[in-house]
């Protein structure tokens, strides 16, 4: 029997932690750390060393200085301690946000730098200085490769060529995913309109628009609404036939203009739902901002103008307040945690304000569509960040099949990256300008949001919370290419599917790893999580996990398996026995035995 | 009785604390132990039960066009808003509410009429469940270092001491007589806990009187024989659980700490605990913030920061883990004490031997503690709980701090303890309800004088018998993390909110689905198997016998599935076959993952269980077949109703 403590003695410094942190040993790039012996990483198909240089010292912030060595490649930068044995540092280059020079060179002739990670770390080095100013630092090459877009090479996914038993680029099929929610029916139909993104660029081509507008009124309705993205099905509910919408903000304006085919398209909508004489507009925007944007032609809904629509603001705030937020939580989570305020400075982030804001959000519109049979219509202002976010969380809520592996990876295709959530630019893949504008954790706080519901229904969920970290380490590693782009015109454009490898077909090549023990299917219940501050936790094991205390006491997630699995083999061996049973007593003259013990079905195997 | 003026007020409005919204209308009882609330309307009969002793407030509110509210708190955080629609009425469940909750003497309590007609012997008995003598030769004492000492046999020479305690062997009468009157109330260095390997030992005592400069020969003796009974240390630890601040305000009142230079090879140290009061206010701004019907965000963070709650129960867990690590690691024994030595000292003994002796961490073990370190020792349960109506400022969640330490220690090491959460829960409840005569008293002497082995029952027996109901499913004894120390991480983060003690009655505040149920339910569907198994087994051996007998007469009329299970089991190879033969999927699917190493996880998977019977079936026949059954149950079956009930139920509720 193994015992994996002895892991937990001395982890790896560069994988994921938590109860699940061994698996993390699984995942392509972290499998070097198996040979730990070599100073070189195991390099990946394509991946070639393009720097090395000894004496190289890694400041840790929690054991200290280390000596070693460095090594850089076209994906990776890999760090291997020379005294200490089980040192190494891993991380893609795609993880790098900004690397900085600090400070001149030192006494003993050393140059500082900083890398400053999307992941909620920094990494200091120091190198003794070249002598020879024509002969490059290492960290030139280092920003070099972390940086391709910014130095016109390609991002290494697109040269990553291995080849897993299933295409990933296969799980999510628009037609089968509105096929599985019984679309088209009577009153929806799916358009060709967007065929060649002609009608809206950001937007997929498969949509679902009510039957009764042709494609014509659709270009005036796009006309209307900002970036031409009109309001389209997401989901209908098989029974009630409410429907979650979702489209950008009405291009309203100062002077409060109107136009008369969105008025009929959203009535349309309304009425496609026979349950309901209402329709909710929900605009994820705080009141103020949502007026603010009328300055910029923008605006929402009015009441007079859309009878029978009640709007709701959910006071989610944009990127830039979001962004600034992950910036004060990684100022106070890392590296070390001020003992004495803790909670009044993880207060001061309003990090989980922010989701609490985004769950209680999502779940307004999951007890719409759901108790109160209402169709809804959610929009920001772009319609692709915060109504990303709260149309995939409502669905999560309403949707059983979300709950799945596949059905997650089949939400995240649709409503993320089919409807234009802008990936390129909100992570900034391969781009050195740190400071863009247009960065923002929107997608990180969605996967938090998923997480702290996965807390609060342990049992509803397939998958399991390495699952969502390795989704999170994959958002920035540039290795496979399902996060690449801003939009599906843009991924067909460069052929993604073709030249990339997509983060599925890795995960679901060992399913094993990111499946939850206690998942029972619970795929016909609606969930309606508890959106109290009781109830939200900071994701520790998220964020806090490259501290080194942060590491899990012991393997809780093993023990569930266990019971598990002992409770499997216990119901094969009663149900063999019973048949023997009854075998035996057929057998043996007319006397039978008893009646036969219920059978007992298993709630998960895991063979 | 004489204490009740109305027995019984109809149309009674009960507003639950947390969903004020709806109410139940229903009638009022007030009976001599429990106030009794039997709703109308439900088809159900629904009663709402609350034990006069855990009682803490009772408030009368101002009357409105409905009623007059009656706001009762209890100690176990229920909160219960009674309209009754007249004042006088109220007036006078207020009234009686007040006395009743608030006894006069101890004969009054509750465990004096619970059960008291049971049979005397079968209750004796169930007194001795526990015995403390026996704890103290489980820790391998008396020996050659450690003696019982007759000394307190009548608590002489402390009235709040038990009457038997262990002494170094070294110190002779003298000593420990001169010792006790060097210190507060007589309470003398004696041992708490021994640790057999390296005869390290933690023990416990009050502050001396040292004042300004005050000395006293045999206590300077009786701690070098501390020292002495340690024979592979040559120094000792002493521990002052006070900040030193108080420590040195208790100088000028003729107390204080020891002086270093006076007594040899010790190391003193301040440890920092705040005293009862602080801890009582603590608790109550704690409180304030989890009544709250809806904090926001910073309302409930910086309201449990600014109550201290946290860092106080850190605070103690620090001084636990400090002992630990001496003991243990360094094989230094160590002398705790605070002023008087029963409630910081008894918080800090115990965690430290929560954290050093696997034993703590089992049922019986964590029972035998809070006998042995609160109960015997003279903590002060009824004042501090405040049993009778006494001094509120005698009032202080002492014990509560130590269960919270268990129970955030049990956060951090999930698999380490026996019991789980509602275990440290339920002792919790009957420290304040005065159900069972465990916690009556504030010191043995007394317990002994109020006769509660013949009077009143044990919790413990009771705990005992119902311990299905508080065994942590993912409890591992053989683990080696379990088997060890315990080293907790005590940085802010790993100190959470105990909802499901604060929020006790709140039950709209509790998550839908809990792990630890399902696991609980796995364990008891595990459990019926393996009857379920045994019976198998039996019947298929009775039906073996009988064929035996009839079986040649029918040799002749076999049919096909006879055949197969033809041959006997034989015993040889029990369990064995059919275990790897039944995962050979999984192997298939490794092996086809473009990652070639299996890992621990997945071997663990192959082990059979330990308990393991059962014969092995024909492997054509059965592996085959269940392989593909499990196969497919995997993804069409419904979950069995068992264990999928309680989930199931929660995740319709609506938010």
């Amino acid at each position: 029997r193994s015992d994996r403590s002895t892991h937990a003695a001395k982890p790896p410094f560069a994988m994921s932690s938590d109860n699940v942190a061994i698996s993390a040993e699984f995942s392509p790039e972290l499998r070097v750390l198996r040979d730990s012996n070599k100073e070189e990483p195991q390099l990946l198909p394509k991946e070639s060393v393009q720097d090395m240089a000894k004496d190289v010292t890694y400041i840790c912030p929690y054991i200290g200085a280390l000596r070693g060595t460095l090594t850089v490649t076209n994906y990776r930068l890999f760090f291997k301690c020379m005294d200490r044995v089980s040192f190494v540092l891993d991380l893609p280059l795609g993880v790098v946000s900004r690397v900085e020079k600090i400070g001149g060179a030192s006494s003993r002739g050393e140059v500082s730098y900083g890398l400053v990670c999307k992941d909620i770390r920094n990494l200091r080095f120091a190198h003794k200085q070249m002598e020879d100013s024509l002969i490059k630092s290492i960290f030139e090459i280092l920003m070099k490769f972390a940086f391709p877009v910014s130095n016109g090479l390609t991002i290494f996914a697109f040269e990553y060529g291995q080849v897993y038993p299933e295409n990933g680029w296969k799980v999510y099929d628009a037609q089968a995913e509105y096929k599985r929610q019984g679309l088209p029916n009577e009153s929806w139909r799916i358009t060709k309109v967007n065929d060649h993104y002609e009608l809206c660029d950001t937007y997929p081509s498969t949509l679902v628009v009510p039957v009764n507008i042709p494609d014509e009124e659709l270009k005036r309705v796009a006309a209307f609404r900002a970036k031409g993205r009109i309001p389209v099905l997401s989901w209908i509910h098989p029974e009630s036939q409410a429907t979650v919408i979702r489209c950008s903000q009405p291009m309203v304006g100062v002077n409060g203009k109107r136009s008369k085919d969105d008025e009929k398209y959203l009535q349309t909508i309304m009425d496609a739902n026979a349950q309901s004489h209402k329709l909710f507009i929900f605009d994820a925007r705080p009141s103020v901002n949502a007026a603010a944007n009328k300055m910029k032609g923008g605006g929402y809904e009015s009441e007079d103008a859309y009878q029978n629509a009640e709007l709701v603001f959910l006071d989610i705030h944009n990127i830039h307040v979001m962004r600034e937020s992950l910036r004060k939580l990684k100022e106070v989570v890392y590296p070390n945690i001020e003992e004495s305020h803790w909670f009044s400075n993880l207060e001061s982030t309003h990090w989980l304000e922010h989701i609490k804001l985004i769950l209680a959000g999502a779940l307004r519109i999951a007890d719409k569509v759901e108790s109160g049979k209402t169709s809804v219509v959610v929009h920001c202002s772009d319609g692709w960040d915060r109504t990303a976010q709260l149309t995939s969380l409502a669905m999560l809520m309403l949707d059983g099949h979300y709950r799945t592996i596949r059905g997650f990876q089949v939400l995240l295709e649709k409503e993320w990256l089919s409807f234009g959530h802008r990936f390129q630019l909100r992570i900034g893949h391969g781009d050195k300008n740190h400071t863009d504008a247009d960065r923002s954790p929107v997608f990180l706080q969605f996967i938090d949001c998923v997480w702290q519901m996965i807390r609060q229904f342990p049992a509803a969920f397939e998958f399991n919370e390495y699952f969502l970290i390795t989704i999170l380490d994959h958002l920035y590693s540039c290795l496979f290419g399902t996060f690449m782009c801003n939009s599906e015109q843009q991924r067909v454009k460069e052929e993604l599917p073709k030249k990339t490898v997509s983060l599925w077909a890795y995960i679901n090549s060992q399913l094993e790893e990111f499946t939850n023990p206690l998942y029972v299917n619970y795929s016909n219940h609606v969930l309606f999580p508890v959106v109290s501050m009781r109830h939200l936790e900071l994701w520790v094991g998220y964020y806090i996990r490259w501290n080194p205390r942060m590491r899990p006491q012991e393997p809780v997630h093993q023990r569930y398996k266990e019971l598990l699995a002992k409770r499997a083999e216990l119901q094969k061996r009663v149900e063999e026995l019973q048949r023997e049973v009854t075998n035996r007593s057929a057998a043996s003259s007319s006397e039978r035995a008893g009646s036969p013990t219920r059978s007992i079905t298993p709630v998960q195997t895991f063979v | 009785m004489e204490h009740i003026r109305l027995p019984k007020v109809e149309k009674v409005r009960l507003i639950n604390k947390i969903s004020s919204r709806r109410a139940s209308v229903g009638t009022l009882y007030l009976t001599a132990t429990h106030t009794i609330f039997v709703e109308n309307e439900t088809e159900i009969r629904t009663e709402t039960w609350v034990l006069h002793s855990l009682v803490c407030s009772v408030e009368k509110q101002a009357t409105t066009t409905t009623g007059t509210p009656l706001l009762v708190h209890c100690k176990n955080y229920q909160a219960l808003r009674f309209i009754i629609p007249q004042e006088r009425d109220c007036h006078d469940v207020h009234v009686s509410l007040l006395r009743l909750s608030r006894p006069e003497r101890y004969e009054e309590l509750y465990c004096f009429s619970f059960h008291a007609n049971s049979d005397k012997e079968v209750r004796g008995q169930a007194w001795d469940f526990l015995s403390l003598k026996a704890e103290y030769s489980r820790l391998g004492v008396p020996n050659h270092l450690w003696n019982l000492s007759p000394v307190n046999r009548d608590y002489k020479v402390s009235d709040t001491y038990p009457a038997e305690l262990y002494v170094p062997k070294s110190a002779t009468h003298p000593v420990i007589v001169g010792s006790s009157k060097f210190r507060s109330r007589g309470r003398f260095p004696t041992l708490s806990y021994y640790c057999k390997e390296n005869d390290a030992a933690i023990c416990r005592s009050s502050q001396p009187l040292s004042g300004f400069s005050a000395r006293c020969l045999e206590d300077e003796q009786m701690l070098e024989a501390i020292v002495r009974s340690n024979p592979r240390s040559d120094f000792m630890y002493v521990v002052d659980t006070r900040p030193k601040l108080n420590a040195m305000a208790n100088r000028a009142a003729g107390k204080g700490y020891e002086n270093e230079d006076n007594y040899s090879n010790i190391k003193f140290q301040f440890i920092g605990i705040e005293n009862i009061h602080v801890m009582r206010n603590s608790l109550q701004k704690m409180l304030e913030v989890s009544e709250a019907w809806s904090p926001s965000m910073s309302e409930f963070l910086e309201g449990l920061e600014s109550s201290g709650w946290l860092k106080h129960i850190k605070a103690v867990l620090d001084a636990g883990i400090f002992i630990a690590k001496a003991v243990a690691e360094d094989g230094v024994s160590v002398l705790v004490h605070c002023s008087d030595g029963w409630d910081r000292t008894a918080q800090v003994c115990s965690v430290a031997s929560v954290l050093l002796d696997p034993y703590y961490r089992t049922l019986k073990g964590l029972m035998v503690l809070i006998e042995r370190d609160w109960v015997s020792f003279g903590h002060k349960f009824s004042h501090r709980y405040n049993h009778l109506d006494g001094d509120p400022k005698e009032v202080s969640p002492v014990i509560d701090q130590f269960l919270e330490c268990v129970w955030q220690l049990s956060e951090q090491f999930p698999c380490a303890f026996e019991y789980n959460e509602r275990f440290l829960i339920t002792i919790h409840n009957h420290i304040y309800s005065c159900q069972y005569g465990n916690f009556i008293g504030n010191n043995q002497k007394e317990r002994t004088e109020l006769r509660l082995q013949e009077k009143t029952h044990s919790l413990w027996t009771y705990l005992w018998e119902n311990r299905t109901d508080h065994i942590n499913p993912l409890y591992r004894p053989d683990h080696s993390q379990t088997r060890g120390v315990l080293r907790p991480v005590t940085a802010p983060y790993c100190f959470k909110f105990w909802r499901a003690l604060y929020n006790r009655f709140d039950r709209g505040m509790h998550p839908r689905q809990s792990v630890i149920d399902y696991l609980m339910a796995v364990r008891e569907e595990t459990q019926q198997l393996e009857e379920q198994l045994v019976s198998h087994e039996e019947k298929i051996s009775m039906l073996e016998k009988e064929q035996g007998k009839s079986i040649q007469a029918k040799m002749n009329t076999l049919d096909r599935s006879h055949a197969v299970w033809a041959s006997p089991p034989s015993e040889s190879c029990l369990g064995l076959a059919n275990t790897p033969g039944d995962y050979s999927g999984l192997g298939g699917f490794l092996t086809s993952s473009p990652c070639q190493q299996t890992g621990p996880e997945s071997s663990l998977l192959i082990l059979p269980g330990p308990g393991e019977r059962g014969k092995p079936s024909d492997p054509d026949l059965s592996t085959n077949s269940d392989d593909q059954e499990s196969g497919i149950a995997d993804l069409s079956s419904p979950p069995s109703e068992d264990s999928a009930k309680d989930p199931d139920e929660a995740a319709y509720s609506a938010a």
